[in-house]
């Protein structure tokens, strides 16, 4: 398996009123390709910063990550932009999504601004379609972003954040917002799109959500304190038994 | 609790509040400046003229050494209260010299007045009364007082008779009397003991004085009958007809007057934007403090409060930069007027407290929405599917657009409400320029040209001395001889052409009770049917004459009636046969017909030698020929038909002038409020372009979609700007032509490029330079800060 994620000694501080908060301590890890991984831990404990960073959204202050080949820390803006358009893929908790565009339109928009393609514009429109339609949303592509629930809106931040066919997805809480029968169809296409070969990372609270990954890192105070291995989910039947060993896990960890 | 909050709100949201401080100051500048400017241009002349002490009736008289018998007709007249006298000599441009030779050309003659027994008060440029002048050291107004003709520090010497002496100029006056172009004449001011040198001479007591009487009384149609029998003056006109004579400051000032209203309204647009969306920005916290419970009285005065104290401080600041932006817009457009009013100050502050009340207004109106918002927008962010409409109109699967361009014309077109406000400051700012852009290139073409009551020929040559020369010569073949010289070396320099003139004729004419001076113009040369009328038929007899409306109307007649004058000493009866526009002799003007025998040695003035080249030669031709004709002629004053108008309006400069401001301060606006429009963006959106820039749109491509959707903006008020230019120059234009004499008919000249794309483009280029460089604060924005909301 190739590693499209090496994460060593990453650190982030911020410094808020003078006083330094070092959110990440020497941080490392790494993911492999098709592989989905879950980020848990306490609140505050910097989940969400690991995927920022992780993902090129925020600066590291020390470290590096390397990201199929490319280390991060030494890229510009610009070619950081450039990375998390045409091979990051981002889903997050609230359903951030242009105001002003359709619901297809936001979910093509990466793909019209992306030039690897050079796809026509016809071409990106019968491909975010087609993405709709597998995620059950292609009756909301000419909705408004007001016009859809949370769970559609969620769906369809899943196809933008597929629309450039991304070697990763991060997804930061992706059914946090959401009931829970919204949050099991969210998840189901995560899994979906893993198992079609898209690594995913994400962080969550849930730990149903995390027994449907294949590995779980589970972060405290800014160190990664363990890590649990539940392989592949092969059959919907397994998940019962995933999460009760991931929880006894979790709590021998202090959760 | 409530200050706490408010003093939270004032400094976390330190630059929305600090936005609106800056929207609030330029509102209350502009109302203040403008309302000021508004209320100096209504005063306008009075104001100039009662602080100068203009009478009544002014008259001025052409005497032997001082001894004047007006000044008996004035005091044998009942309907006379007051008069004062003023003495002063005449001079012409052949006795101004400097280093030996003619210093400046100019053809009406120049008075000369002693600053001691000066009867009105005469103003420096910085509108402070002259009051005394050095000994050797004049003061120039009138038509010298321009720095094309003469220089401040230049030294001069005034010849007459023999009678020399040397003066440096001090600096321009504002002579309420002389002082507008259209009078023709120039004034210098000087000391008492030079004016006495002058005077001393017997030649000069004999040939060159006269007297200014400044007249008042209360009765002046019966004052004029009085004085008709002045026959030594020269002229005698009413306030009224001097007041008509700075029409054309009056146009520029007027002009601008339309400027401060459009400030005022581009003030006010701003200020009800950035009040709505400021408030628009809290629905988060409005829904918050809903949800705990807060009462929506209490939010709105927490509101009401935070608005009163930005609108205290803005007001106050913006009260301190209005008056020197009120003497800026019109300072540099009244060169000749001293315009103002006494109550700049409480005026200021007068509208620097409306800004406070309307935006209190605004404000309450606006808190009104604060009932609508509840706690779920807490929750929502405000997007709740009932409250809001559909937003998008264009797609972009759709589009061809590159991505940006779809953006930022999506921006626009999805919240039309929330660019309204810009969109209507810019087309203002294009419309002004455009309007006085189109106003001065009118009075500077040949197609206000009918105005002037001159056909069109191919040039101009302006030599009013040359023609005043064979005025009062006995002989009356003396202007047939020097049109004929004129032609002989146009035809011995390969150019031959035909050449006439207008003379101008004041002549009495009565009708019934009314008895009035009126100036007639005659030309033997041409058809009284070349000329445009707005009623009747060109005169074609000898007892036919036109009369514009407005002498018309002060003869209470109307055409077909039948008037007196008298020519020669004998009264004859003529019929109105038609009524016809003019901007000469403002308006009171009438024609004669080209087959009555006057004598051209009658007439009091005449306009430029026309001159008419027989080959009918391209204009390209004709302007190498008038550079040929000015080496001939030995003159400057040799001009083609655009010229001509330009010359004979004497306003297209300053027209261009208040246009230069005009676009300055378009500029400035434009500028400005782009700037904090964008930054106000910035903040609102910077959840979404955190989005962006998480997604992968570099801050080149997300700075492109701000910008953009100005660029969209400005093409917008291009397409607005240019189809009001023609309907609102004519609707602001036309009533301030018809004060000067032009009544109708008026064809507005656009230039195409000029209009529709020069000023748009250095508006639009302002416009998207500030729009672009506010936008790399964009820059500052990381992708993780989607959740922020200021």
């Amino acid at each position: 398996m190739n590693t499209v994620i090496d994460v060593k000694d990453l650190c982030k501080t911020y410094v808020v009123n003078k006083k330094q908060n070092n959110v990440l301590k020497n941080v490392n890890f790494s993911i492999d390709e098709g592989e989905m991984v879950a980020v848990m831990g306490p609140s505050g404990s910097g989940k969400s910063t690991l995927l920022y960073t992780v993902s090129g959204m925020d600066k590291m202050t020390a470290g590096s990550v390397n990201f199929c080949g490319k280390e991060l820390s030494g890229l510009s803006d610009n070619e950081m932009a450039d990375i998390r358009l045409d091979e990051m893929g981002f889903i997050f908790q609230q359903m951030y999504m242009m105001k002003n565009l359709t619901i297809l339109d936001n979910i093509i928009l990466p793909a019209i601004k992306s030039k690897k393609k050079g796809e026509s514009r016809s071409a990106v429109e019968k491909r975010g379609r087609a993405l709709m339609k597998k995620l059950g949303i292609e009756e909301t592509a000419e909705n408004d972003i007001n016009e859809v629930s949370g769970g559609q809106l969620q769906r369809a931040c899943i196809c933008r954040s597929m629309i450039n066919r991304p070697k990763v997805i991060f997804a930061d809480e992706p059914t946090g917002a959401l009931n829970r029968t919204a949050s099991k169809e969210v998840m189901d296409e995560m899994i979906r799109l893993n198992n079609e070969g898209t690594t995913v990372m994400l962080v969550t609270h849930d730990a149903g959500v995390a027994a449907k990954c294949g590995r779980v890192l589970y972060i405290v105070d800014g160190n990664i304190r363990g890590e649990y291995r539940l392989g592949k989910l092969e059959k919907a039947e397994e998940i019962r038994d995933r999460e009760r060993k991931l929880s006894n896990w979790l709590m021998e960890m202090g959760w | 609790m409530f200050f706490r909050i408010l003093k939270k709100d004032l400094k976390r949201k330190k630059v929305m509040n600090i936005i609106l401080l800056l929207f609030v100051i330029l509102s209350a500048m502009f109302a203040s400046g403008s309302i000021n400017n508004m209320v100096s241009v209504y005063g306008g002349i009075d104001y100039f003229f009662e602080k100068a002490g203009m009478a009544d009736y002014m008259m001025l008289t052409l005497n032997q050494g001082g001894n004047d018998p007006a000044e008996a007709t004035i005091l044998n007249a009942a309907s006379v209260t007051a008069y004062e006298k003023e003495d002063i000599f005449f001079y012409s441009s052949k006795n101004l010299l400097k280093d030996g030779a003619v210093y400046t050309e100019f053809e009406n003659p120049g008075l000369v007045t002693s600053i001691n027994n000066a009867k009105i008060t005469y103003f420096t440029e910085n509108n402070e009364p002259v009051k005394e002048i050095a000994p050797g050291h004049i003061m120039i107004g009138g038509i010298l007082a321009d720095p094309d003709k003469t220089t401040a520090g230049d030294t001069v010497t005034l010849e007459l008779s023999g009678v020399s002496r040397d003066f440096v100029i001090d600096g321009y006056i504002k002579d309420a009397l002389f002082g507008s172009p259209f009078m023709g004449n120039s004034r210098m001011l000087m000391n008492d003991d030079d004016y006495s040198y002058y005077m001393s001479d017997e030649q000069i007591r004999d040939a060159s004085c006269g007297c200014v009487y400044y007249i008042n009384t209360n009765n002046i149609k019966e004052l004029k009958k009085e004085l008709s029998t002045a026959t030594n003056a020269l002229f005698a006109e009413s306030k009224a007809t001097f007041r008509m004579t700075y029409m054309l400051d009056m146009l520029t000032a007027a002009l601008m007057l339309v400027v401060s209203i459009c400030l005022i309204l581009i003030s006010f647009a701003m200020l009800s934007f950035t009040i709505k969306f400021t408030i628009n920005e809290d629905f988060r916290e409005i829904g918050v403090m809903k949800a705990v419970g807060i009462r929506t009285a209490a939010i709105r005065s927490l509101y009401l409060i935070k608005y009163l104290c930005i609108a205290c401080v803005g007001a106050a600041i913006g009260f301190g930069f209005g008056l020197p932006f009120a003497k800026l817009m019109l300072g540099s457009v009244t060169k000749r007027i001293v315009i103002g009013n006494d109550n700049n100050i409480l005026i200021g502050m007068a509208s620097a407290a409306a800004v406070v009340i309307i935006i209190v207004a605004f404000c309450y109106s606006c808190t009104r929405s604060i009932k609508k918002l509840s706690p779920v927008d807490a929750v929502r962010n405000g997007e709740t599917g009932e409250r809001y409409g559909k937003k998008t109109f264009l797609r972009l699967s759709k589009s061809k657009l590159p991505g940006n361009i779809f953006l930022a014309l999506n921006d626009v077109l999805s919240r039309p409400r929330q660019y309204l406000s810009m969109l209507i400051t810019f087309s203002l700012c294009l419309l002004l320029i455009t309007m006085l852009a189109t106003t001065a290139n009118t009075l500077m073409s040949r197609n206000i040209l009918f105005l002037f009551g001159t056909t069109e020929s191919d040039a101009y040559y302006s030599s009013t001395q040359r023609i005043m020369e064979t005025m009062g010569s006995d002989d009356p073949d003396v202007l047939d001889r020097l049109i004929e010289d004129i032609e002989e070396k146009l035809k011995e320099n390969g150019m031959p052409g035909k050449v006439h003139v207008e003379l101008m004729y004041t002549l009495p004419v009565e009708f019934g009770d009314v008895k009035l001076q009126v100036t007639m113009q005659h030309c033997k040369d041409t058809k009284a049917t070349e000329y445009s009328y707005l009623e009747g038929y060109a005169p074609a007899y000898p007892n036919e004459i036109a009369l514009t409306p407005q002498i018309l109307d002060e003869l209470g007649a109307s055409v077909g009636d039948r008037v007196l004058i008298e020519i020669n000493g004998e009264k004859r009866e003529f019929i109105i046969s038609a009524t016809f526009t003019s901007f000469n002799q403002m308006g009171k003007v009438g024609r004669l017909c080209e087959s009555l025998e006057i004598s051209p040695n009658d007439a009091s003035s005449a306009l430029s030698f026309q001159i008419d080249f027989d080959d009918d030669p391209s204009d390209e031709t004709i302007s190498v020929r008038i550079e040929e004709m000015k080496k001939i002629f030995d003159t400057d004053k040799i001009y083609d038909k655009d010229a001509f108008v330009e010359i004979s309006t004497g306003s297209a400069k300053a027209i261009g002038t208040a246009k230069d401001l005009v676009l300055i301060i378009a500029m400035v606006i434009a500028a400005l409020v782009t700037v904090l429009m964008e930054r106000s963006f910035i903040s609102k959106e910077t959840p979404e372009i955190a989005l962006m820039k998480a997604l992968g749109f570099k801050n080149g491509s997300v700075c492109a979609r701000h910008t953009l959707r100005f660029v969209v903006l400005m093409v917008f008020a291009t397409l607005i700007a240019s189809a009001l230019t023609v309907p609102f120059t004519a609707l602001v234009s036309n009533r301030i032509f018809a004060v000067m004499g032009a009544l109708s008919g008026i064809r507005y000249r656009i230039r195409p490029l000029e209009i529709f794309a020069v000023y748009p483009l250095m508006i639009s280029a302002v416009v998207t330079a500030s729009a672009f460089f506010t936008s790399l604060y964009i820059k500052t924005i990381h992708p993780d800060a989607m959740g922020n909301i200021e």
